[in-house]
């Protein structure tokens, strides 16, 4: 039971993550209609920095200084990169992030080399918060929990409750409109891409000391974010909460599954068929758990196209 | 087809052919490298820049074509059904089959989902793979053996070469074949307006599918030659820089001509091979150049030459010369200055020179050797040099873009169209 | 001459976006054969009611009724497979093609060549005689090899009118075909509808009452969402509340 506990604690808490990375990503594809190849890079950046930075700033230091860095990256990619090719289309400027974060993770390997880094978590949350029947839940993991929920709710609040967040709100909705009443949307969207990418660098910073950071992090957490984006709906805030946690709790549950579909074929007589058989029918869930987000797209692609909370058109 | 167009593509055969001959076996071997991106690319086009979608997880097809090239290699054994020369064919129908299956997933999105549902697609394969040793043969992947067939022992690099060579003429002709059929004109029209597409009564998704088959059938048929020319075959291939490698490939060569995508994956294949010795850096060149192709030269190299025709059309070779020399030589300068400090970045930051630095404490930074030479790492002139080249070309590039304007300028006032230079811009297909 | 039998009916059309209604209980009837014009002041849903016909959008409640089937929330593609086809108000053409390949593309699939592998487009030669035929019809003969996103306004428009007219259609729906034409273009539009409709039934909106009343056999005026009248031109030029609507533009001449 306890173990059932810690998985779903576990899953809940990737799923934050997940929805941190994504949260800026949906954003800025709310605002901009353009998806950002390299969103997930900048969590990458964020992971990279922190550690460069940990030396000379400490862990919590690096912690605050490194979104603010990959914030600033994210605002040059906007006013230098993207806003040039704006006119090309939506298919060009996909392009061109994808070159970007094509770029950006040679520059990684360029500088840092091609291997994981040794970016860890300090001594001092190196420490077990509670206990769950026979395991020790880490503080740390509590910690990203509690940084992603913060996050959620602050920037919920700088959107619904503050002047800031009524213009960002309507330059997203309606661009034209608020340029005509005299805000900067310009202004604005540069903001808005680079907190969406502050964000994401900050999911990094604090994700990459517990997971690993490595050069090719950026690519496996680009693809769960596209399926949390498209599961979820690309554009609704609320898709992709919950397309994040149900894809974090899944993967984190099935982790802990050892039996195959040649195991429950076993159920109705058919196990040893099943067995003789092999290849997929005898893969274990906890194998192929990374998977499993992919195959939910894949349902969803077909029961739902629009995503769980998108809009049907 | 113009008679020009006949001419130069009988030179390019008859070069392709007589190529053995004329160069050394490594380079051979590469030659077949390019073949095999050059067809790769082309496959890929029929989708992305024909058909209007694009791809990020083309890998997925090319690298089942690999795969199963390679067990019908292992379980025809050279004789019987399948000999050598065809065993392309498994790769073919295999791409075929699971591009029907992908396509129809993918294709019930479009734009920017469809381009992330082909990466998720391709992710999956990738993490799946190792799991099914059975069919993907785990971390050292399957190997296999090229039988003789039809006289041939294949042993050799040039037999395989001409069955490389074969085989991608074949496929393009093909392609461009499908160009001319009712489905490859309706692929265009996939591309420019869907929408309407459906108010003239056709079956979009159905169309849609089909074209990610065909495409993933040639993708295919590139896999298949690969397994042919290294005799395995390993769930790598299913990679994501495999499907970024393409991706690149395609638009630095220009997606709106039809041997667009060849020309751009032959040459970065062939720059990759050339520099891999020289440098560790090749891949992150491959992506600047991409980005540079994409901000100021969006329709590639193809649409690059087609611009210089028609500004020389428009302008009289006199008037663009100096244009295109300035160019010319901003563009060496730049490219100069930035390997320069690339490869010294490459090297002040690697792993050999921080190991040695960290056993000397106190003895400074050493100096890195770089193009016969010993530049200090601290010394000015290190990053003068490339300072100075980047500067030079960049005023150069100044320069070139103040004469263009002048040009532009001066044909307006005497009334020259010179609406005849952008169009060139657009598609040829 | 029209015959009385209706071959195109709304009954009850409703269609809302979000909390705006904007069709609010439409009623029309398009008999075989027949010329009928659509007007109406701006704003009016005129555009919304060719496109829940033509199956863009699905009605909220009501029915559609075409040549002996229901069509309301049916695809597009298989609405055009029935017989109807139609052109729109915002020029949507294939921008990078020639005018040649944009009309062939329309023409191409009543020969049903939509799946074609093993010949060239170039082997039907019905293909290439119904496509310009239709390039003369619309007076763009001398454009086939140009760049339809590089033509005149008025010339994209002439297309849109030979790409509805392409599937050999029993109704087809003109959304202001004549947009952006001079005089003589629009003259010579006139006489190419009427031409080309014979035999067929046509639903057009169009705001120059002149075209309206040459061409058309009957006209329904469309106010916020509802047909108020339906008549003759004649009927509808006497017409009180069409007056009303109008507020004393053009309809009283």
């Amino acid at each position: 039971m306890e173990n059932l506990i810690v998985s779903l604690l576990n899953g809940v808490i990737y799923g934050l993550l997940l929805f941190m990375v994504s949260a800026g990503l949906t954003l800025i594809f709310g605002m901009m209609g353009v998806l950002n190849f390299a969103h997930a890079s900048f969590y990458m950046l964020g992971a990279y920095f922190a550690y460069a930075l940990q030396g000379s700033l400490g862990f919590w230091g690096a912690l605050v200084a490194s979104p603010i860095l990959v914030g600033l990256v994210g605002v040059v990619v906007e006013k230098y990169f993207l806003r040039r090719v704006h006119h090309h289309g939506h298919a060009h400027e996909l392009l061109l992030t994808f070159g970007l974060s094509f770029i950006i993770a040679e520059l990684v390997k360029l500088f840092f080399g091609n291997f994981p880094v040794d970016y860890r978590i300090p001594a001092s949350m190196d420490f077990a918060l509670f206990r769950l029947g026979a395991s020790n839940y880490p503080a740390y993991r509590i910690l990203m929990g509690t940084v992603a929920v913060l996050m959620f709710v602050l920037v919920y609040l700088l959107l619904t409750r503050t002047r800031v967040g009524i213009v960002v709100r309507s330059a997203i909705y309606k661009p034209r409109m608020a340029e005509a009443l005299g805000h900067n949307v310009p202004l604005v969207f540069m903001g808005v891409f680079g907190v969406g990418a502050a964000l994401a660098g900050l999911a990094g910073a604090v994700a990459g000391a517990f997971y690993t950071t490595n050069p090719n992090m950026a690519l496996e957490l680009g693809v769960m974010v596209f399926v949390v984006v498209v599961v979820g709906g690309l554009g609704s805030m609320g898709g992709a909460m919950l397309a994040s946690l149900l894809i974090g709790v899944i993967t984190s549950l099935s982790v802990g599954v050892d039996y195959s579909l040649a195991d429950a074929l076993a159920w109705i007589g058919a196990g040893d068929w099943a067995q003789q058989v092999g290849g997929l029918l005898t893969l274990k869930l906890s194998s192929i758990a990374a998977t499993i987000p992919f195959a939910l797209m894949l349902l969803v692609l077909m029961v739902r196209p629009s995503g769980l909370m998108g809009d049907k058109n | 087809m113009k008679s020009n167009t006949w001419i130069a593509l009988a030179l390019g055969v008859g070069l392709l052919v007589a190529l053995p001959t004329l160069t050394t076996p490594s380079l051979l071997n590469a030659s077949i490298q390019m073949l095999i991106a050059a067809l790769f690319a082309c496959a890929f086009n029929v989708l992305c820049g024909q058909g209007g979608m694009l791809s990020f997880g083309h890998a997925a097809y090319f690298g089942v074509g690999t795969f199963a090239t390679v067990h019908a290699m292992n379980a025809f054994n050279g004789e019987g059904l399948l000999p050598t020369p065809l065993m392309p064919l498994a790769g073919a129908v295999v791409g075929l089959l699971v591009g029907i299956f992908a396509g129809w997933f993918a294709t019930k999105r479009t734009g920017t989902y469809f381009a992330m549902i082909t990466l998720a697609l391709a992710e999956l394969l990738h993490a799946l793979a190792p799991h099914l040793k059975g069919v993907f043969g785990g971390e050292a992947g399957i190997s296999t053996m090229r039988m003789p067939a039809w006289g041939f022992s294949f042993g050799s690099s040039t037999e395989v070469y001409y069955l490389t060579l074969a085989w991608v003429l074949l496929s393009l002709g093909l392609l461009y074949l499908y160009t001319l059929t009712p489905v490859g004109r309706l692929t265009l029209g996939l591309r420019e307006n869907t929408h309407r597409l459906r108010f003239l009564g056709y079956d979009v998704h159905r169309l849609n599918v089909t074209v990610f088959a065909i495409s993933a059938m040639f993708a295919g048929v590139a896999g298949g030659l690969q397994a042919l020319n290294t005799e395995s075959a390993n769930y790598v291939l299913l990679e994501g820089h495999v499907s970024a490698a393409v991706v690149l490939n395609s638009y630095i060569g220009g997606v709106s001509v039809f041997l667009g995508p060849a020309l751009g994956a032959s040459l970065m294949t062939f720059f990759g091979y050339a520099v891999s010795d020289l440098t560790r850096s090749w891949l992150l060149y491959q992506g600047i150049l991409f980005v540079l192709v994409m901000m100021f030269m969006p329709s590639g190299l193809t649409g690059f030459f087609g611009w210089i025709r028609a500004s020389r059309k428009a302008h009289g070779f006199t008037a663009i010369a100096p244009l295109l020399v300035a160019g010319l030589l901003a563009g060496v300068l730049l490219s100069a200055g930035t390997v320069f400090t690339v490869e010294m970045l490459q090297r002040f930051f690697s792993q050999d020179y921080r190991s040695m630095a960290a056993l000397q404490p106190g003895a400074g930074w050493a100096p890195i050797a770089l193009f016969g030479r010993d530049w200090l790492p601290t010394a000015v002139v290190t990053w003068a040099v490339p300072l100075g080249l980047c500067g030079v070309g960049g005023a150069l590039v100044f320069a070139a873009r103040r004469m263009w304007q002048a040009l532009v300028d001066r044909a307006e006032e005497m009334q020259v169209p010179s609406n005849a230079a952008s169009t060139a811009q657009g598609g040829a297909l | 001459m029209s015959t009385m039998q209706p071959i195109l009916t709304l009954s009850g059309v409703h269609k809302a976006f979000g909390e705006t209604q904007i069709i609010r209980g439409v009623d029309l009837e398009l008999r075989a054969g027949e010329r009928h014009a659509l007007i109406g002041p701006n704003g009016a849903g005129k555009s919304t009611v060719f496109h829940l016909i033509s199956g863009h959008y699905m009605p909220n409640s009501g029915r559609i009724h075409f040549d002996g089937h229901d069509i309301q929330g049916a695809s597009p593609q298989h609405i055009n497979r029935l017989g109807l086809a139609r052109s729109f108000q915002i020029t949507n053409i294939f921008p990078k093609l020639s005018v040649y390949e944009n009309l062939r593309l329309a023409v191409m699939r009543r020969h049903g060549v939509q799946h074609t592998l093993w010949r060239f487009i170039n082997s039907y030669p019905r293909v290439r005689e119904e496509t310009e035929h239709l390039l003369e019809q619309v007076r763009l003969a001398a454009r086939r090899d140009a760049i339809a996103g590089e033509l005149s306004y008025s010339e994209q428009r002439s297309m849109e009118i030979a790409m509805a007219l392409a599937s050999d259609p029993k109704v087809i729906l003109l959304d202001e075909p004549m947009a952006g034409m001079s005089h003589e273009e629009t003259d010579y539009a006139v006489e190419l509808i009427k031409n080309v409709t014979q035999g067929r039934s046509l639903l057009i909106v169009e705001h120059d009452m002149d075209v309206v009343f040459s061409l058309c056999d009957r006209i329904s005026v469309l106010v916020y969402g509802q047909v108020i009248a339906t008549g003759t031109p004649d009927e509808i030029r006497n017409n009180q509340k069409v007056k009303e609507a109008y507020l004393g533009e053009e309809v009283a001449a």
